[in-house]
């Protein structure tokens, strides 16, 4: 054991030794006051976390529907100028146009 | 003490079935196990009336999880402990304790400790349970609850993974960090206490 340590356990020992003298009972009204508190809280469901859930699962997919109507705003509104996909080299060349 | 004679399990099906008389006798009843534990964990500015009803709110909100695997004031221990264990984490700040900080009978404490190599009480027992309190206030909550549950309490590993939910290995390097800590602030703090 090093000093350092040895001085920790010194110190918790000492600790230990304290008798703690302060009372152990509630304090006049708390039991009441929790009691009324938790028995007027509106009883958890098993769904309640479901819902939880569901409600920002819901906000998070509002998000990314907008982002993506936002970002892919181009490609609904018909523009295909660079649109590699429907290119035609062979009618470019025969001028087929 | 707690009521020895008390019916937890007709208790809380009274509970279950929403009677605030039951209510309010098992939070008479569980009280002293709480405070003591909220005692032991408590943050700085934080009420202990205040954690202890929060604590008593979550084991009603929850007693619907309760299965009876453990005795019912276990399963209150641990979700006192957890709280206590959130409320730490919730102050992120930990101010740096300096010489300056300890008052004169806290610095007497820690000077005797410091510089007395033989195994006697290092004085003051109130002023080294505030020097020990404030000691563990520089460690990171986690850490803090195990040193706090294994050197003061002298709980053993396995009750402090039952009282946790941690496993024996993180327990033990969780203590060896927390007093390798402790080891640096009493270095530090003489050195300070030199210059």
């Amino acid at each position: 054991m090093s000093t350092d340590d040895r001085t920790w356990q010194k110190l918790a020992a000492a600790a230990r030794a304290v008798r703690d003298e302060r009372d152990l009972a509630a304090p006049y009204g708390f039991s009441t006051r929790v009691a009324a508190l938790a028995m007027t809280a509106p009883v958890a469901s098993p769904w309640a976390l479901f819902e939880k859930f569901a409600i920002r699962g819901l906000i998070a997919a509002s998000v990314f529907g907008v982002a993506a109507v936002a970002f892919g705003y181009g490609a609904w509104t018909g523009d295909h100028e660079n649109d590699v996909a429907s290119y035609d080299a062979v009618a470019d060349v025969l001028d087929l146009t | 003490m707690a009521d020895e004679t008390f019916d937890v399990a007709s208790c809380l099906d009274r509970v279950r079935a929403r009677d605030q008389a039951a209510a309010k006798a098992l939070v008479e009843h569980l009280y002293p196990l709480v405070i003591r534990i909220v005692r032991a964990h408590l943050p700085r500015r934080v009420a202990e009336e205040d954690l202890a009803q929060d604590i008593f709110l979550k084991m009603f909100t929850r007693l619907g999880q309760y299965q009876g695997n453990v005795p019912f004031p276990h399963w209150v221990s641990r979700i006192a402990v957890t709280t206590c264990i959130d409320q730490l984490r919730a102050q992120k700040r930990r101010p740096e304790l300096r010489w300056a900080d300890l008052s004169e009978t806290e610095a007497e404490v820690l000077d005797n400790v410091l510089s007395d190599t033989r195994d006697e009480a290092p004085g003051d027992g109130l002023a080294t349970r505030e020097l020990v309190a404030k000691l563990l206030g520089q460690l990171k909550p986690e850490d803090r609850t195990v040193i706090q549950l294994l050197d003061l309490e002298q709980k053993s590993i396995a009750e402090i993974s039952a009282l946790t939910g941690w496993g024996q290995s993180m327990i033990k390097v969780r203590a060896f960090r927390a007093r390798r800590k402790l080891q640096r602030l009493f270095q530090e703090l003489q050195q300070k206490e030199k210059s």
